[in-house]
């Protein structure tokens, strides 16, 4: 059975992208969230594999997400969606819970690596 | 992979959020002192950043890169914005909106944009101060042997590795799966400082074999380098951890919403009015059959392709505000620049229109709100004198009525001389020379001559002509209509009214000779008979009275010039634009029916009366009549 993927980021470009990338290597997106919030009852509702999460979002950022999917399920797999320069955020994000990190811009073949580290 | 698949996506979102900055920095530009608007800004610019880095676009990620750089200072510091920073912002925004539109074509390099960069570098700069230079931690010590107990491990990231600190963060976690962590050098507060070099090392109390240390400290991605307790081990191949695991088989699942290209709607558009076009003959035969079982047939049929043809109307309706939403910052910059106080209000922002008629408007109502800016509004002292509020107000707002939508722009400027305007008409022959005073109907008709206000006209009638003959071409064109009320000192207004769609409407059928013409019903009042109607002769026009009002008449038998006498009783359409009527009388209704608009190429020599044509359901065409050029 392919691994379930919830993709949270506020730009539909980015949750295409990375939707496209996950779904051609044989991953099911089972939701896509535009807010930190919408990520977290998401989460709840749809228990995915795995969580790509952008760092910035309106409403409730990723980094709060974070805490509060891993509150609920400290065993949530989530991958940081990062860019250039957000070095601190990132770290933050990772004490958080965030299990690992992509910078964008995005490389299929990182993302997926960064994917299979999580997962394993 | 192939990014050009994600070239609209991305033009379309980037325009969005450009669209919402523009909307953010008039907000801060309103009241400086509240930041409230600057988190958003900086969310804005940072999607767009990093859309433009998956897309490869440098120009644009540089200037958002920057942009955001110095929005960030402005949120840490939550500061007032000053006036220059402002322009400073709105020059950003505007650059990077050029840079988008070049980018996508692949005409980025033709940009230019030192100047702008390296004025967000300076207000960076300043912004961040002195406290700037002063280092976060010292990154360049080379780790050593920490003390401690527990076994060194020393780690070097890969050079390339974008945000080390992060991936250091990563190891450690990973390190922390094995045994107690202590010792970090450099301290990880360095982590999070941009200049960390990739450099680090941690003791680490376990008794797992250096193999198994290197293996997990590796799993983390990025690692160059990892020794064990002196004992130094080298990475296998690179990229070992890439190849960890086959991805599980394909089974390709979408988000669900997904962009359409506009042109596949038209497609579909055009499909269903071919659908509709044959569902009439079917009903036309289906009547002469007089077979219940075909009557059952064709009443499903028609019901089912009224559906489909609502839900693609429905799928083609797109809000106003996208092109509304440029406004605001247009009536700023040419209120700045005109040293005049405006305040821009917008009503009705939801109000939907097809894309394809929304998409012509955004010349007309730019015409209008820069005549309104430039010749209604006064100047801040004048309208003192006159003892109104220094600041203008100009509202652009929508409105739906029946089938259209009344898009209206009014400003409570100085209104129009029609003395001048009536002078001037009458000189150049516009009107009667022994009219005395001009209608609102006539004072629209002689400013949409096209050409009347040149030259003096600009100044001395206030301007007021300056692209009205092309807006009001153009509404014409679409179908809709342009009136004006104006009063000296109170102000002007225009009103547009437009049909919701184009490609479908529903039309009454009206005989002349032998030809059939349609008229959309958007603009019928109602129809009454022509010689019941007594007539009389108001201007030299015949007209007919109706609810005491004038309705002048116009004859289509006369003006298309058909031969042969009309029928002794001949109804007459009334039809109704704003303020302005006018009764067709023709020889016959036919009846009422949906028609399929087509786009039309009339014939040298046409009269300028249609505007476009129809195929009729026996699949002979007929010729649509333009309300507006009738009217």
């Amino acid at each position: 059975m392919s691994h379930t993927v919830l993709v949270c980021d506020d730009a539909i470009f980015m949750r295409t992208m990375i939707s496209d990338i996950l779904a051609q290597a044989g991953f099911e997106i089972v939701g896509e969230a535009e807010t930190g919030s919408q990520a977290v009852e998401k989460y709840r509702q749809l228990k995915p594999d795995l969580v790509t999460m952008d760092i910035v979002m309106p409403d409730m950022g990723g980094i709060d997400a974070v805490r509060e999917i891993v509150k609920q399920d400290p065993d949530a797999k989530i991958l940081m969606c990062s860019a250039m320069g957000q070095q601190a955020l990132v770290v933050e994000a990772i004490q958080a819970g965030a299990k690992d990190f992509v910078v964008k811009p995005f490389q299929p073949s990182r993302v997926l690596e960064a994917v299979q580290r999580v997962l394993g | 992979m192939d990014l050009s698949q994600y070239a609209e996506l991305f033009l379309a979102e980037s325009r969005e959020h450009l669209s919402a900055c523009n909307q953010l920095l008039l907000e801060w530009e309103r009241t400086p002192a509240n930041p409230a608007p600057v988190g958003g800004l900086f969310r804005a610019v940072h999607t767009v950043k990093g859309m433009a880095a998956t897309m490869g676009y440098a120009r644009v990620t540089d200037i958002a890169h920057r942009t955001e750089n110095l929005l960030d200072l402005l949120r840490r510091g939550s500061r007032p914005a000053t006036d220059e920073l402002l322009q400073l912002l709105f020059r950003a925004r505007d650059a990077l909106e050029t840079a988008v539109e070049l980018s996508v074509v692949g005409r980025e390099d033709e940009l230019d944009v030192a100047e702008v960069v390296a004025d967000l570098e300076g207000a960076a700069a300043h912004l961040a101060g002195p406290a700037r230079s002063a280092p976060v931690a010292a990154p360049a010590v080379e780790p050593a042997a920490a003390p401690g107990g527990g076994r060194l491990v020393q780690v070097t990231l890969r050079a390339e590795a974008p945000l080390k600190g992060g991936r250091a963060l990563l190891v450690l976690k990973r390190a922390q799966g094995l045994g107690a962590v202590q010792g970090v050098t450099p301290p990880q507060a360095a982590f999070e400082s941009d200049d960390f070099d990739g450099r680090f090392s941690f003791r680490l109390d376990s008794s797992a074999a250096a193999a198994e240390i290197e293996r997990v400290a590796r799993g983390a991605g990025d690692v160059e380098h990892v020794s064990v307790g002196g004992e130094e081990r080298r990475a296998a191949g690179p990229r070992a951890a890439a190849a960890a695991g086959a991805p599980p088989e394909a089974t390709p699942e979408k988000g669900r919403h997904i962009r359409v290209d506009l042109r596949r709607l038209d497609e579909l558009m055009d499909l269903i009015g071919e659908l509709v076009t044959v569902r009439g003959r079917l009903n036309e035969l289906a009547a002469a059959r007089r077979d219940p079982a075909v009557d059952d047939v064709a009443i499903q049929i028609s019901r089912l392709s009224a559906d489909l043809q609502a839900g693609i109307i429905q799928a083609r309706m797109t809000p106003v505000w996208q092109v509304f939403d440029r406004f605001p910052r247009l009536v700023r910059d040419l209120a700045r620049e005109l040293d005049k106080q405006v305040t821009f209000r917008v009503e009705g922002k939801e109000i939907e229109l097809d894309r394809a008629i929304l998409d012509e408007l955004g010349d007309p109502l730019l015409h209008l709100l820069r005549n309104a800016v430039d010749h209604g509004i006064e100047t801040p002292a004048e309208r003192r004198r006159r003892g109104k509020q220094p600041e203008g107000e100009i509202v652009l707002a929508a409105v739906r009525e029946r089938a259209s939508v009344a898009i209206s722009v009014s400003d409570d400027g100085r209104g129009i001389d029609r003395a001048r305007i009536l002078d001037r008409a009458r000189r150049e022959g516009l009107v009667d020379p022994h009219a005395e005073a001009l209608s609102d109907d006539q004072l629209l008709r002689v400013l949409a001559r096209p050409g009347f206000s040149t030259a003096d006209a600009v100044t001395s009638v206030s301007g007021r002509g300056v692209g009205i003959d092309v807006a009001v071409t153009r509404i014409r064109a679409l179908g809709g209509s342009i009136d004006i009320r104006s009063e000296v000192g109170k102000g002007t207004s225009f009103v547009l009214r437009l049909p919701v769609t184009l490609a479908i409407v529903r039309a009454l059928i009206a005989g002349v000779g032998r030809e059939r013409y349609a008229l959309p019903l958007t603009y019928v009042a109602e129809t009454v008979e022509f010689g019941v109607q007594p007539t009389t002769i108001v201007e030299g026009r015949e007209a007919i009275v109706l609810h005491d009002r004038v309705v002048p008449l116009v004859h289509l038998r006369r003006m298309l010039g058909v031969s042969g006498d009309a029928p002794p009783r001949c109804p007459i359409i009334v039809l109704e634009m704003g303020e302005r009527r006018s009764g067709i009388v023709v020889d016959g209704m036919l009846g009422q029916q949906e028609i399929v608009v087509k786009g039309f190429d009339p014939p040298q020599g046409t009269l300028p009366v249609f505007s476009g044509a129809t195929i009729m359901g026996d699949g002979i065409p007929a010729l649509i009549l333009d309300a507006g050029g009738l009217v």
